[in-house]
């Protein structure tokens, strides 16, 4: 009974911890615009993975609150928000089908689906590169290959939160250091 | 002709069985619009509109149909089907008179209209996603054109959205219904928001000047 006890007065203390955190931390960047992602040669990759991926790249984006709002491809932004917006685009560089017959004979990883992208986040206003982003997807040679478009976005979206809040922490100090 | 044998005729008989259930079956599953199955879809608020440098009077003359989609207002097969109370062509045609409206960007009619938008819609609904979730994708295209000049110009948007799966039909009608709707609004704000716009405006509109009559580079020898 005092075991029980214990573990709810320590699940209640780590939901009082969570629920203590800042939930909506305020976005650095007032824009995103995600572009569709080119495929490289020998890339065999449907125009319906590219269309999912750019969708589920502009789901993740929001959901992130890394940007106030993440606006469609070709969208006109104001030259005064310019400097908060940013560019996402990259290329699908490989894509392997897998193999089922291995995956289920060996098992480990072998025979998965694998995808490797590169993506880049640019400035709108000045084009400069805030970072470059690789991703190597692997999944399940049996899942649906719309599945590890859903597991790229969602990894390109975290590399680049990690790069820009890394960018915006050792940038931040510079910015006030007196001249 | 030789009489058929017992087993001639119970072939031939479950060969016809078959064919009959079958057709059957096939029209018992094809979902019928009925009110409970049947969704409106609405843009909500306008869109705001970007800032043109002369603004125009725009018109929508017209949405062609041009996704090649034989039941264009059945959005969902599966579970007793989902329709949309209207054409395709219809709800695009209104979101964005809608938006171009709440702008005072529309034209009263054709004549006045100092650019003629002709619409033509690629995909309005559904597309394949992951089978965990529903991806819904509007795409268009527009023809914008100078009644006065005759020049034409091509806009293209596209909208996407992705909502979350559901098992009961109440909430599978529901989040298509969100789904769509939000992907309507997302094509509706590429396409009047879109650079591909302004470009246009600001080359076939150059608002109230006079219209160059003669044109020698453009005249053939």
């Amino acid at each position: 009974m005092g075991r029980l006890m214990i573990a709810i007065a320590l699940f209640g203390l780590f939901a009082a911890a969570a629920s203590a955190r800042p939930k909506d931390q305020t976005s650095i960047y007032k824009s995103a615009e995600a572009k569709h992602f080119t495929t490289a040669e020998g890339v065999e990759l449907s125009p319906a993975f590219v269309d999912y991926f750019y969708a589920e790249l502009r789901n993740e984006l929001t959901k992130s609150k890394l940007v106030t709002e993440v606006i469609g491809e070709g969208e006109a932004v104001d030259d005064a928000d310019a400097a908060k917006s940013l560019v996402i685009s990259g290329t699908i560089t490989e894509y392997k089908k897998g193999s089922v017959v291995k995956s289920a004979l060996i098992g480990f990883g072998a025979g998965f689906k694998s995808l490797k992208m590169d993506a880049g986040v640019v400035r709108r206003s000045d084009k400069q590169n805030l970072c470059t982003i690789q991703v190597h997807v692997k999944v399940d040679p049996r899942w649906n290959e719309k599945v590890m478009a859903k597991g790229a976005a969602r990894e390109v979206v975290k590399e680049m939160k990690k790069a820009l809040t890394e960018g915006a922490k050792s940038t931040a100090p510079e910015a006030t250091k007196p001249s | 002709m030789a009489p058929l044998s017992l087993g001639n005729r119970s072939l031939r008989f479950a060969a016809a069985a078959f064919l009959f259930f079958s057709t059957t079956s096939i029209a018992a599953d094809e979902p019928k619009p009925k009110p409970e199955n049947t969704i409106t879809l609405q843009l909500g608020d306008p869109v705001p509109m970007q800032k043109f440098e002369h603004s125009p009077k725009f018109w929508i003359s017209d949405v062609t149909d041009r996704s090649g989609n034989p039941q264009p207002m059945l959005v969902l097969k599966e579970r007793g089907g989902i329709f949309l109370d209207r054409q395709p062509t219809a709800i695009v045609k209104d979101s964005l008179e809608h938006s171009l409206k709440a702008a005072n960007l529309l034209a009263p009619d054709q004549a006045s209209a100092d650019l003629v938008v002709r619409v033509y819609l690629f995909h309005f609904g559904l597309a394949s996603g992951s089978a965990l979730d529903f991806f819904g994708k509007v795409e268009f295209s527009g023809m914008v054109k100078n009644p006065k000049t005759g020049e034409s110009l091509e806009v293209k948007a596209t909208g996407t959205s992705i909502a979350n799966g559901a098992v009961r039909k109440k909430n599978i009608q529901k989040n298509v219904q969100e789904n769509i709707e939000a992907a309507l609004r997302d094509a509706t704000r590429n396409f009047v928001r879109g650079t591909q716009l302004k470009d246009a405006v600001a080359q076939l509109y150059k608002g109230d000047l006079p219209v160059p009559t003669s044109a020698p580079a453009a005249t053939p020898n």
